[in-house]
Parts: C-alpha cells; structure tokens; sequence
C-alpha cells in the first residue's frame, strides 16, 4: 500500500480512537500526541530527516503532559 | 541531525515550529484559566458539539492526503481536492458557529467560549488563507511551490489535531 495513504487510514483510525475515548483526559492527550506524529512522519517527511523528529515530538509530549497536569490538577 | 536534512524550505519550518508554539501558548493559557473555574469550564466546554469537531479532523487529514500527493507529484487535481477539503471544513465549521450562537454559545458567555472562538476562529484563518495558497499554486504548479503549499497546510491539519481535545473533548 502506499504509505501516504498508510498514513491517512492511520490517522483515521487514530480519529476513531478519540471517538470512543471520550471522557479519558490522558487516552485522548496520548492520541493527540500519536495523530501530531503521524503528521510530522507521515505528511512532512520528518523520518527522512535523522533526529528531527525526534527534536519536535519529545517538545510535543512534554507540552501535552504538561496540559494534563494542568487539567488534572483543575 | 543538521538543518539541511529537513525537508523542504528551512522558511516553512520556522513558520511550522512558530504556529504550534502560538497555538500551543493559547491552549497552556485556556487550561491555567480553567483553574479559576474548572466546573464552569467543563459546563461550557459540555456545550460544543464534539462531532462536527471530529467531522472536521477526518475532512482536514483528508485533504492532508491530497494534499501530500500533489507534493509527491506536483499534480494540480491533488492541490485542488486538497483546497476542496478545506472549503468543507470551513462550511462544516460555519454550520456549527451557527449553531453555536443559536445555543446562546457567544464569546462573552464564558471566558472558556472567548478562547474556543478565538482558537478556533484563528485555525479558521489558517484554513481560508491555506486555500487561498493551494489555489493559487494550482494555477501553475511546480514542484518546489506544491511543497510549500502542502507543508503550509499539513501545519494546518497539525494545529488542529493538537487543538481537538482541549478545546472540545477533555471536559
């Protein structure tokens, strides 16, 4: 298969996946977090960049975490 | 790991690095305010409609696809759909801003609706201005400008993924 389209059914199914985890802060956070990587490698090609990913992925999830810390703290 | 390695312009990276950073800054911002009134926030937050929200995310990674392939191989059918997907988002996102104000959901309701309209409407901005570029680089596309245009909107379609769940779905 060609790995954009790959790459689409996966965010697809990554949209399915928010649907049915609704109500569970941290699932729909990590989720996030898979469907921005699956942007970043996927559609803008950060694997063929060694290490870029990598430099914008780890900022993503420290960020998202600390959005759910925020959130459960509320 | 060098700069040269990114793909693309070094430009539209530090445009893509720039628009999360703002967006990202905006959501920190909503999230600290919800501790003033977290159950508040969460009774607003009660009142979107999440489906049109997720209609939208599978629209955009759509176009995202198309969008993808015109860059793979320059095509202008691929620039044109992926402009396509984002006229769709911007109607379903229309359809629900209205639905919205017929719920009384307006900006000065709840300090949670004067951030969701202004996330929101600002990724709106995005969208209508990624369009725009998409058309215009369909008029006579080339390799390096359906690169550009496709990175501009992958940002877009990045944005929005990362906007989802605070703005309409953590509660």
């Amino acid at each position: 298969m060609d790995p954009l389209t790959r790459n689409w059914l996966w965010l697809l199914a990554l949209i399915g996946a928010t649907v049915a985890l609704a109500g569970w802060p941290a699932a729909l956070l990590a989720v996030a977090f898979l469907k921005a990587v699956a942007i970043l490698n996927g559609f803008l090609h950060l694997t063929r960049a060694s290490g870029w990913l990598t430099a914008f992925a780890v900022p993503l999830g420290l960020w998202l975490a600390a959005i759910w810390a925020l959130h459960a703290v509320g | 790991m060098r700069i040269d390695d990114l793909p693309g312009e070094l430009l539209m990276w530090v445009l893509i690095g720039s628009e999360v950073a703002v967006f990202a800054a905006g959501i920190t911002v909503m999230e600290a305010v919800r501790l003033t009134d977290p159950a508040g926030f969460a009774t607003a937050q009660g009142m979107l409609d999440g489906r049109m929200a997720t209609l939208n995310t599978a629209l955009l990674v759509t176009s995202g696809l198309f969008a993808a392939r015109a860059e793979r191989d320059g095509g202008r059918a691929g620039l044109l759909l992926a402009a396509l997907g984002g006229v769709a988002f911007l109607a379903v996102k229309i359809a629900e801003y209205t639905a919205d104000a017929a719920r009384g959901v307006t900006m000065e309701a709840h300090p949670f609706f004067t951030f969701y309209y202004l996330l929101t409407g600002f990724h709106a901005a995005h969208v209508i201005a990624g369009v725009v570029v998409l058309v215009l680089v369909a008029i006579r596309p080339r390799r390096d400008t359906a690169q550009a245009a496709a990175m501009f909107w992958h940002m877009v379609d990045l944005v929005w993924v990362l906007l989802l769940a605070p703005v309409y779905l953590l509660g």
